[in-house]
C-alpha cells in the first residue's frame, strides 16, 4: 500500500471536513487520493476517492438537510474510517479495505426514498473519478475496469471535459492522419 | 484485402452519435473488412446489453455483427487462441512500460491490446490494416510514448520512467480515430446529411462522445 501516512492524513481531514460541512475541502481531499489511485490503482485509494467525492456532493447540494438520520450516518461512517486508520497503522491492508467497504455500505442506510438518489450520486462520483484517472494517462478500458463502470458511461463523460485539448495528446498531425484514412478508402 | 480493427471507443462513439451506418456505407463502397475482437464485443455488446441506458446502442452493434458488416477474426480464419496469446503478451509489455517510483503502472486493458494482437496477425498475413481507436493512451504508447510520459509526470507530480527497450514492439501499428473515419466518410459523400455544417457538426459530435481530439485539430480538419 502506498503512502500510508498521507492516506491517514486524508482520512482524518475527511472526518473533520465532514463535521464542518466543508464540501470544497472534501473535493480537494478526494482529488489528493487520485494520484495514488492512478499510479498504483489500489482498491483502497479508489474507494476512498469515490466515497469522499460522494460526500462532497451531498454536502455541497445540502442534501444532508433532507436526510433525517444524517448525524447517525456521519457517526457510523466516521467510526469505520477510524477503524480503517487503525488497520492502516497496524499494516493490515485486508482489514483496511474491509472497513472502507463497510463505510461504503453505510450509504445504504438511508431511507427507501433517498436510496436511489444516493446510489446515483455514488455512481456519478465513480464516473467523475474515472475521468480523472483517464486524465492521468491510464487507458479508457483500464480506467473503466478499475472503477467498475462501462466505457459507454466514461466516453460520454470524458467527452464533455477538456482532457483532449492537452497539446501532448497530438502524436501525429491530424492532417496526416486524415490522409491515411482517405488513402485507405481509395 | 484491407481491414479496419475497431476498438470499443469508436463503436460506442458512432453508436451514441447515430453514425454507425458509416461503417455499413464504407463496407458497401470499398473492399475493406471491419473486424472486432471478442474482448471488444464484450465491451460494446455483451456488457451494455444488460444496462437499460445503453441497450439500444449494444443492439445496433450486435446487428452489424449479425449482418456481417462487423466480423469476428474467426470468420476470416484467424485462430482466436493465437490472438489471445498475443493479447496477453502486449498486455504484459504495455503494463510494464511506465514506471512510477520503481513500480509499474497498469496502463491498458485486454480489449485495447486485443486490437494490437489482431493487427499484428493481419500484418503477418500481408493484410493492410488500421486500428480505429478513440482513447489516447494505447495510441500514445505506440506513436509517442514520450508525450504520455510528460502527461503522466505532470499529472502525478512525479517522475515517470519509460522502459524504452519495449518500444519497438509497439511502433508498427497505424491508427485512426472516429473523427478521421467520419472525415473520410464525409469526403466520400457517405454521410446522410448535406450542407456546409455537416462536417464540423459530425467532428464535434465525435469529440463530445469521447474521441481524443482537440478543438485545434478539428479546425485543421475543417479547413482541409
Amino acid at each position: 500500500m502506498e503512502e500510508v501516512g498521507h492516506i491517514i492524513e486524508v482520512i482524518q481531514e475527511t472526518k473533520k471536513s465532514l463535521a464542518g460541512y466543508d464540501s470544497i475541502k472534501l473535493r480537494e481531499l478526494s482529488n489528493q487520493t487520485i494520484h495514488n489511485a492512478s499510479a498504483h490503482q489500489d482498491v483502497g485509494c479508489i474507494t476512498l476517492a469515490v466515497l469522499i467525492y460522494t460526500l462532497s456532493k451531498l454536502v455541497e447540494r445540502q442534501d444532508y438537510k433532507r436526510i433525517k438520520n444524517w448525524d447517525n450516518f456521519v457517526k457510523k461512517f466516521c467510526s469505520f474510517l477510524s477503524l480503517a486508520v487503525i488497520s492502516l497503522k497496524e499494516d493490515n491492508e485486508k482489514k483496511y479495505i474491509d472497513y472502507l467497504e463497510r463505510a461504503r455500505k453505510t450509504f445504504n442506510s438511508f431511507s427507501v426514498n433517498l436510496k436511489p438518489y444516493i446510489q446515483e450520486v455514488l455512481r456519478k462520483s465513480s464516473i467523475n473519478k474515472a475521468s480523472k484517472i483517464y486524465e492521468h494517462g491510464i487507458s479508457m478500458g483500464r480506467t473503466a475496469k478499475i472503477l467498475g463502470i462501462t466505457q459507454w458511461e466514461l466516453s460520454e463523460y470524458t467527452g464533455q471535459r477538456a482532457i483532449d485539448d492537452n497539446p501532448y495528446n497530438e502524436t501525429i498531425d491530424v492532417v496526416k492522419r486524415a490522409q491515411i484514412a482517405l488513402e485507405f478508402f481509395s | 484485402m484491407k481491414a479496419i480493427i475497431f476498438d470499443s471507443g469508436v463503436l460506442i462513439n458512432l453508436s451514441m452519435n447515430g453514425l454507425l451506418y458509416i461503417i455499413e456505407e464504407l463496407k458497401e463502397h470499398f473492399d475493406c473488412k471491419f473486424l472486432i475482437t471478442k474482448e471488444v464485443k464484450y465491451e460494446t455488446v455483451d456488457r451494455p446489453m444488460g444496462i437499460e441506458r445503453f441497450e439500444l446502442g449494444a443492439l445496433q452493434i450486435q446487428n452489424l455483427i449479425d449482418s456481417n458488416v462487423l466480423e469476428m477474426p474467426s470468420s476470416r480464419g484467424i485462430d482466436e487462441e493465437k490472438i489471445r496469446k498475443d493479447t496477453l503478451l502486449f498486455l504484459d509489455k504495455a503494463n510494464h512500460f511506465m514506471q512510477v517510483r520503481g513500480k509499474w503502472v497498469n496502463l491498458v486493458e485486454e480489449a485495447e491490446m486485443s486490437c494490437f494482437a489482431l493487427s499484428k496477425e493481419l500484418t503477418e498475413r500481408g493484410i493492410d490494416n488500421l486500428i480505429a481507436i478513440d482513447e489516447r493512451t494505447a495510441r500514445m504508447i505506440c506513436e509517442n510514448p514520450q508525450n504520455l510520459e510528460r502527461i503522466m509526470s505532470e499529472k502525478l507530480h512525479q517522475k515517470v520512467n519509460i522502459a524504452t527497450e519495449e518500444s519497438d514492439i509497439f511502433s508498427k501499428f497505424r491508427f485512426i480515430r472516429s473523427p478521421e473515419l467520419v472525415y473520410a466518410a464525409y469526403k466520400k459523400n457517405l454521410i446522410h446529411l448535406k450542407g456546409k455544417k455537416v462536417l464540423e457538426a459530425a467532428l464535434y459530435a465525435t469529440k463530445f462522445k469521447g474521441a481524443s481530439i482537440s478543438f485545434e485539430e478539428i479546425n485543421k480538419l475543417k479547413s482541409m
